[in-house]
């Protein structure tokens, strides 16, 4: 396998006095999907606030073999690592062609952003119907596939999704999770954080499972999907 | 007739106080600022505009352009240094601080610039053109285009261009604006540098058309204010229809009422639109 795209080693973090990840360790590989998975409090979020650099954190993070603790936001995200948050973030007094636009780096030239516009319209051809649409007044299936759209518009190599299926419609859902796998087909990767392990583990290839801040299983996701304990903790069966 | 020239005047007045608005309703907007210096910064602007015309011989409208470059380095390096430690604090500690600056502005420019009464007079500060028989004071047109200009421009410039975009967007969404690659802090010194420079240049306009001491300042943030809680602050346009409104409704005071009472209506009409429409005349105030 090549070298990892994101190194995560003995991540701590947390907010003020309370401590939230102890040491938490995982890798993501290229043109992987990477799913990690937990329940409500278990640090998944904080994780991705951490690395996108918006929690104080210690470690060793490296992205492509760059240390993180020296890159700002700004850099990151013109290294190609994106995240679309937990409840999408968009800009939602903007149109939907507006909020794809601030996805992308400054210095653009116009016709590489024309083309980004039309392949994001392309995996997404509702939101080519929207373009003109305030953000805010669409519905929450189509909110979040202009927030992954968004993410995507930079043409990234790591794309970080928390909680992308909170409050859709399993339909909506069902489409982001395919869109997701024919991105990855195109070699970006996606590290996918949920709390929904059913379909988080059915397009993953590998899993972490994290509770109270610690990575406490790995593996395919296959296998994670099959083992009795997870089963009986996150699948409800 | 008497009615109509009134009328003409408001609205030559009103174009000046959208454009004196436009910075405080930009700056608040954006950096949820409400700025109590911002009138020093018009003052400031006067004088720069006052000093180029009297020392360096240029015409006040073609000085306007460096006042406003003045003013952006100011208000920029007062944003970076001063401003940015109490940004996202509370309200009262932004008030405080601002509060404090225009004091302090004030009684700079009281020390360096005298407090006599100054005006800016170029040789067709006079002249008056007939239009339909009513009189339009060149200068006070002049003065009206520029805001009126001015204002339709950062309107362009905040829906059309990438940095306008990444201003709002930072309005809008402080998280999101971070993650895709906005600096905020570079965002907020820009937005406050454009805010004062805004008050610059309608403060170079405020001398053409009406006298200036370091004391304006005080007054014409309030009149900023009443029209940014007018307009709302989600658009420049509708800092337009609040200037224009203010200045109309200041003049039609003056004549009908009596000149010594347009503080009354401006303030009366503040009060008014906080009871009956606190969300501004037209969409959003903060």
């Amino acid at each position: 396998m090549n070298a990892p795209l994101l190194t995560v080693k003995n991540l701590r973090a947390g907010y003020g006095e309370m401590q939230v990840l102890y040491d938490l360790s995982l890798d993501v590989h290229p043109a992987e999907i990477v799913a990690l998975v937990g329940s409500n409090g278990a640090g998944k979020t904080t994780l991705l606030r951490a690395l996108s650099h918006l929690l104080p954190w210690q470690g060793d993070v490296r992205f492509d073999g760059h240390s993180l603790q020296s890159l700002s936001p700004n850099r990151l995200f013109a290294l190609g690592m994106v995240q679309v948050p937990e409840g999408r973030q968009l800009f939602d007094r903007m149109s939907v062609e507006e909020n794809l636009l601030l996805g992308t780096l400054a210095g653009t030239a116009r016709d590489a952003l024309r083309r980004n516009l039309e392949r994001c319209y392309g995996l997404f051809p509702i939101l080519a119907k929207r373009r003109k649409q305030l953000a805010g007044n669409m519905s929450g299936g189509e909110q979040q596939m202009c927030a992954v759209a968004r993410a995507l518009m930079s043409g990234p190599r790591l794309v970080m999704i928390d909680e992308m299926s909170l409050g859709l419609a399993p339909v909506a859902v069902d489409a982001l999770l395919d869109t997701l796998r024919l991105v990855r087909t195109q070699g970006v990767t996606v590290l996918l954080v949920e709390q929904d392990v059913h379909s988080a583990l059915h397009v993953a290839d590998r899993a972490y499972v994290m509770e109270s801040g610690r990575i406490v299983r790995e593996g395919p996701a296959s296998e994670l999907a099959d083992d009795p304990e997870v089963q009986r903790a996150y699948l409800g069966l | 007739m008497l009615l109509a020239q009134v009328l003409l005047n408001g609205l030559l007045l009103g174009g000046l106080y959208a454009l004196m608005a436009l910075g405080l309703a930009l700056v608040w907007g954006v950096l949820n600022i409400v700025n109590l210096s911002h009138g020093a910064f018009i003052m400031l602007g006067a004088y720069a505009t006052y000093f180029l015309f009297t020392q360096a011989h240029l015409d006040p409208f073609l000085a306007l352009p460096f006042a406003a470059l003045a003013l952006f380095v100011l208000g920029y390096a007062v944003q970076r240094g001063i401003l940015n430690l109490v940004i996202r604090g509370p309200m009262f500690n932004t008030l405080l601080i601002t509060f404090g600056l225009e004091v302090v502005i004030t009684f700079l420019a009281q020390l360096f610039f005298s407090a006599d009464f100054r005006t800016i007079n170029p040789v067709y500060a006079g002249t008056n053109f007939d239009l339909g028989g009513l009189t339009v004071p060149q200068v006070q047109l002049m003065a009206f285009a520029i805001a009126i200009g001015l204002t339709l421009g950062l309107w362009a410039f905040l829906l059309h261009s990438r940095p306008g975009r990444s201003i709002r967007a930072v309005s809008q969404n402080l998280l999101a604006a971070q993650l895709y690659g906005i600096e905020p802090r570079r965002i907020y010194a820009v937005t406050f540098g454009l805010g004062t420079a805004l008050a610059g240049v309608a403060g170079g306009l405020y001398g053409t058309v009406s006298q200036i001491n370091p004391y304006i300042g005080t007054a014409l943030t309030a009149k900023s204010f009443v029209i940014a809680i007018i307009g709302g602050l989600d658009n420049p346009l509708g800092v337009i229809v609040g200037g224009l409104f203010l200045g109309v409704a200041e003049s039609l005071t003056a004549l009908y009422i009596g000149p010594t009472y347009t503080d009354v209506a401006s303030f009366g009409i503040l009060v008014l639109v906080l009871i009956v429409k606190p969300t501004g005349l037209l969409g959003r105030t903060a």
